[in-house]
């Protein structure tokens, strides 16, 4: 095959390939943010001691605890921008 | 064969220690393997045997041993465990964070019964070649937070595996659309929470097992009674009976109708009322030598 011809065919996989990964990542991108949601709710049931939120008894967290990094770092990083939670809500929705 | 569990349990002061001490002696001469277990954050076994004990089980009589559980060092070892397995999954900055958060969590209410659930679990797993394990009880507001304490954590850890299995279902479908169809790491929480459920559901069924007995020790005044009406209640909530009732310090005249008219379903077992209480082995054996009737009638060893 013309290398020309090769080239220009493995561009287009490129491009196809970008694209495809582009789709799939708008698909499913509210649904992530509402994992995310589920996430922090989980975090806020079992974690909640931490940031002053009654929590379940006390053993659930230190059992839960050591597996939990990522939701603690949701949780401690909605609490900082808990004072704007409609331009979190904008920026899901893809609003300017 | 695992181990028969005897509690002895009730309000403060009614001689949980004593009964408990006496029908572990009364056992271990007939003779079963026994071990007395103190459970009560203020011991005081040591007293009525006269020695010292520890958390490591010591050897009273050729088939007796008796400890005492500290529930200091269950908690202290519980929560070392728990920070070093945080220091190796955190992000070193979190752990960092986390360290202050944590000194706290260590004084929360709650941790004092997790101790005494722990030390009973490894009490069984660990002694499970006894014939009986007698268990003296805290007073009555902790004791029943134990017995309970499985039930509870249950409620909680179905309802988290509820919203962690969805979460966990939510994110497969990310992932199949995202990366064609590519597993996605098991999720350790899921994991932990199903591990836990499978620890409190083998609990729960220990203290409802028909090898498990409470016994509710009471005096014969107003106070005890009305008490001892309360956890015979909160027990039943949690569906655990309550095998026999022990009313300890009786005088000769004194007339228990009253109580044995309230708890008919349950064995009646007298002990004396002594001058000065009990203290060391020997009296304890005399007091049971003295009393054969009521400790025959335990017919515990018939269903060994």
């Amino acid at each position: 095959m013309n290398p020309v011809l090769k080239w220009l065919k493995s561009q287009i996989i490129e491009a196809f390939k970008i694209s495809d990964e582009v789709m799939r990542g708008k698909a499913v991108e509210t649904i992530e943010h509402e994992v995310a949601e589920l996430d922090n709710i989980f975090g806020i049931l079992v974690l909640g001691a931490f940031i002053g939120i009654p929590s379940p008894p006390i053993h659930i967290t230190m059992e839960l605890l050591p597996f939990m990094n990522k939701e603690f770092d949701i949780m401690l990083e909605k609490v900082l921008t808990a004072h704007d939670p409609l331009g979190h809500l904008f920026s899901v929705l893809g609003i300017d | 064969m695992e181990p028969q569990l005897l509690f002895f349990i009730g309000k403060g002061g009614v001689g949980k220690s004593t009964s408990s001490a006496l029908t572990a002696v009364y056992l271990a001469s007939q003779p079963y393997k026994t071990l007395l277990v103190s459970m009560d954050p203020a011991h005081n076994q040591c007293d009525i045997f006269e020695q010292d004990f520890s958390e490591k089980p010591k050897k009273v009589s050729e088939t007796l041993m008796v400890k005492e559980v500290n529930t200091d060092l269950w908690i202290e070892k519980y929560l070392k465990e728990t920070t070093a397995q945080i220091k190796d999954t955190y992000k070193y900055e979190t752990a960092f964070n986390l360290q202050n958060y944590f000194n706290v969590l260590q004084f929360s209410p709650g941790l004092e019964e997790y101790a005494l659930l722990l030390a009973f679990e490894y009490t069984l797993h660990k002694y499970g070649d006894q014939d009986f394990i007698v268990f003296d009880m805290a007073p009555t507001a902790l004791t029943l937070r134990f017995f309970s304490l499985p039930f509870i954590t249950l409620i909680w850890l179905e309802e988290l595996l509820t919203l962690r299995s969805e979460i966990y279902k939510k994110k497969e479908i990310i992932s199949k659309i995202k990366i064609a169809g590519k597993e996605i790491e098991q999720d350790k929480v899921k994991a932990k929470l199903q591990t836990l459920i499978g620890n409190y559901e083998h609990l729960r069924e220990h203290f409802m097992s028909d090898t498990t007995r409470v016994n509710l020790v009471m005096n014969n005044d107003k106070l005890s009674f009305s008490e001892a009406f309360r956890i015979r209640k909160k027990l039943l909530d949690i569906s655990i009976g309550i095998d026999r009732i022990v009313i300890n310090k009786v005088t000769p005249s004194e007339n228990t109708e009253g109580i044995e008219s309230e708890f008919k379903a349950q064995k009646i077992t007298r002990f004396p009322f002594l001058a000065g209480g009990l203290s060391g082995y020997d009296a304890l054996m005399d007091f049971i030598s003295a009393n054969t009737e009521e400790f025959q009638a335990l017919e515990f060893g018939n269903t060994v």
